[in-house]
């Protein structure tokens, strides 16, 4: 129904005026600097040792069985509702609470959650319930042993398989494709973690692994001995462990918003993407996501070798460092589609099945109100997201560079800054529209 | 040392050269705000039923209006096709002119005109909500055009 690049949406946002991208722009070169040159010369966050714990009793109720398995199941009744009500409910996308639920409440809303109360996913994932149930009946997992040898490749895979149905499948937003895909998920993780246990949906589940991505600039974080903490978000982020594959996750992610981007762009709409097929789709896509890896093994490996540190370490080294800035571009990108298309979500749950009379929250005749938030509110909240995580991200190299070496040149870290630089004044220049 | 040098100073312009390129036109009017509307944005489910009223205090010139032209032929729209600038308020009207039965759809307004081929159907809207909107063939799924009201 929609040809809309993302998933669903009636809209899409206004190009952002040309004087706030180029304060913006300027305001991300100019702060770089400053961090390279004026900032602190020795590290300065806290290790993984720092931060307030929580009190104890707290700690067991959020630990505790009880509650991860309540949520659980609260999540895993909402996964079979949107799936019984993609196939079930009315067959257009405008009516159905599939695609909305999926791509937008779900997808896009897991970014506020996470930032605000932690790897939520990885407590509520509704697959780690059916794994459970499922795991008694088959013998134990025989794959344990290889799976930490594939770091946090396989969520990197299954995020870009989601990203192509989201983002290049031609008949994205019918909810038979969401229905479609929803199984298919699920029925694959649930069976990759009785093959390689448990441990797998922590890397290989690429809705949990971007929640808790997502979460290491939350204030929550556990300590090595186990406690929760609360603590400065940077400090987290800092102590994002080195896993291999975490850089391709954040690239993945980095790379497909800057897609989205991409395919909203006249250039695209009437040059590349003219065709509007999934062939085009597939190439722009994959062609982003190498495109900011490209730049982002350029300006570690470089940065590396002018520190005199062994290149081959640095783009795991440095990954967590671009993690604010794929979120500020994402804040940037999709909070208008949260906040205005996202309604549909709350509208179509009064009804899901489409049944003349049905109406349980007396919300269901009720229509998007697509000027809640300013235009202005928009262009504000997107170059400020840039450029807070533009900041966020330079910040966390800087330290991190200090950490590596005690008496890092700042030079040294140019290379790294100058990529992100690129990756703020493009995030800004997809924005504008170019 | 000194090849880092030389790197360092090769790199070190390449920031304020991206800088030049994002533009040099005179900034637009649209960093000096104008007066917010409804921002009651703090609840997602908050729908209003009614959005006429949320603009009445939006500064809209209802008397200016804006035309455009689309014909489709074979499945090729040609005329006002592409990108169209439509300023906020004005009272558009798309006469779309189709060789084959279809029906035409404005995204986000939802504004629905059936096209009987060869005959010119007329879709009137008053573009009151900002923001990027697309006109497409319902069946076909063709683009006819996008809409930057703003």
């Amino acid at each position: 129904m929609t040809v809309l690049a993302h998933g669903v949406g009636s809209r899409t946002d206004l190009p952002i005026p040309l004087g706030l991208a180029l304060y913006g722009a300027g305001a991300a070169i100019l702060i770089s600097f400053a961090v390279l040159l004026l900032f602190w010369r020795t590290p300065k966050l806290g290790g993984p040792e720092s931060g307030r714990p929580l009190p104890p009793a707290l700690q067991r109720v959020l630990d505790g069985a009880p509650l991860r398995r309540g949520l659980q199941a609260v999540a895993l009744g909402c996964l079979l509702l949107v799936v019984a009500a993609a196939l079930a409910g009315p067959p257009e996308t405008a009516r159905n609470l599939g695609p909305w639920a999926l791509y937008v409440t779900f997808w896009v809303g897991l970014v506020p959650v996470s930032l605000l109360f932690g790897p939520v996913w990885r407590v509520a994932n509704p697959l780690r319930l059916v794994h459970r149930l499922l795991r008694g009946v088959v013998p134990a997992a025989p794959g344990a042993r290889q799976l930490p040898a594939l770091g946090l490749w396989p969520a990197a895979v299954s995020l870009v398989v989601f990203l192509w149905f989201e983002l290049v499948h031609p008949d994205r937003a019918e909810p038979g494709t969401v229905a479609g895909f929803l199984i298919g998920y699920a029925v694959v993780q649930t069976a990759l973690a009785l093959w390689f246990g448990e441990g797998w949906f922590a890397r290989g589940d690429g809705f949990e692994v971007y929640s808790v991505l997502i979460a290491r600039l939350s204030p929550w974080d556990r300590r090595s001995d186990g406690r929760l903490v609360v603590r400065n978000p940077l400090v987290n982020a800092l102590n994002t462990p080195e896993v291999p594959g975490l850089a391709a996750v954040v690239v993945v992610l980095l790379g497909s918003t800057g897609f989205d981007g991409i395919t909203r762009t006249v250039w695209w709409q009437t040059g590349p993407g003219a065709a509007n097929d999934a062939f085009s789709g597939t190439v722009g896509l994959l062609a982003s996501i190498a495109l900011v890896a490209g730049l982002y093994l350029l300006g570690t490996r470089l940065s590396g070798r002018l520190a005199g540190q062994p290149p081959g370490v640095q783009p795991a080294r440095y990954a967590a460092t671009v993690i604010p800035i794929a979120l500020g571009y994402t804040v940037a990108h999709y909070f208008s589609l949260l906040m205005l298309d996202g309604q549909t979500t709350w509208i179509l749950l009064s009804n899901p099945f489409g049944m003349s009379g049905v109406d349980l929250f007396g919300t269901y005749d009720n229509v998007v109100d697509l000027t809640a938030v300013s235009p202005d509110t928009i262009a504000y909240v997107q170059v400020g997201a840039v450029i807070a995580g533009h900041v966020a991200g330079v910040t966390l190299a800087h330290e991190r560079a200090l950490l590596s070496a005690r008496h890092a040149r700042a030079s040294d870290q140019l290379p790294l800054v100058v990529v992100m630089v690129l990756f703020t004044v493009g995030g800004l220049g997809l924005l504008f529209g170019f | 040392m000194t090849a880092r040098r030389t790197l360092a100073a090769l790199l070190l312009p390449l920031p304020l050269v991206l800088a030049g390129c994002a533009g040099t036109e005179a900034s637009e009017s649209g960093a000096t705000s104008t007066p917010e509307r409804s921002s009651d944005s703090t609840s997602p489910d908050s729908t209003s039923t009614d959005r006429g009223s949320a603009e009445t205090s939006a500064p809209a010139p209802s008397s200016a209006a804006t035309a455009f032209e689309v014909q489709v032929t074979g499945g090729q729209p040609t005329g006002d096709t592409g990108r169209v600038l439509v300023p906020l308020g004005n009272r558009v009207t798309v006469t779309i002119t189709s060789d084959a039965p279809d029906e035409a759809h404005l995204h986000g307004y939802d504004v629905l005109v059936d096209l009987e081929p060869g005959t010119p159907a007329e879709l009137a809207f008053d573009a009151t909500v900002p923001g990027v909107f697309e006109l497409e063939l319902h069946d076909a799924g063709t683009v006819l055009q996008t809409l930057q009201v703003g």
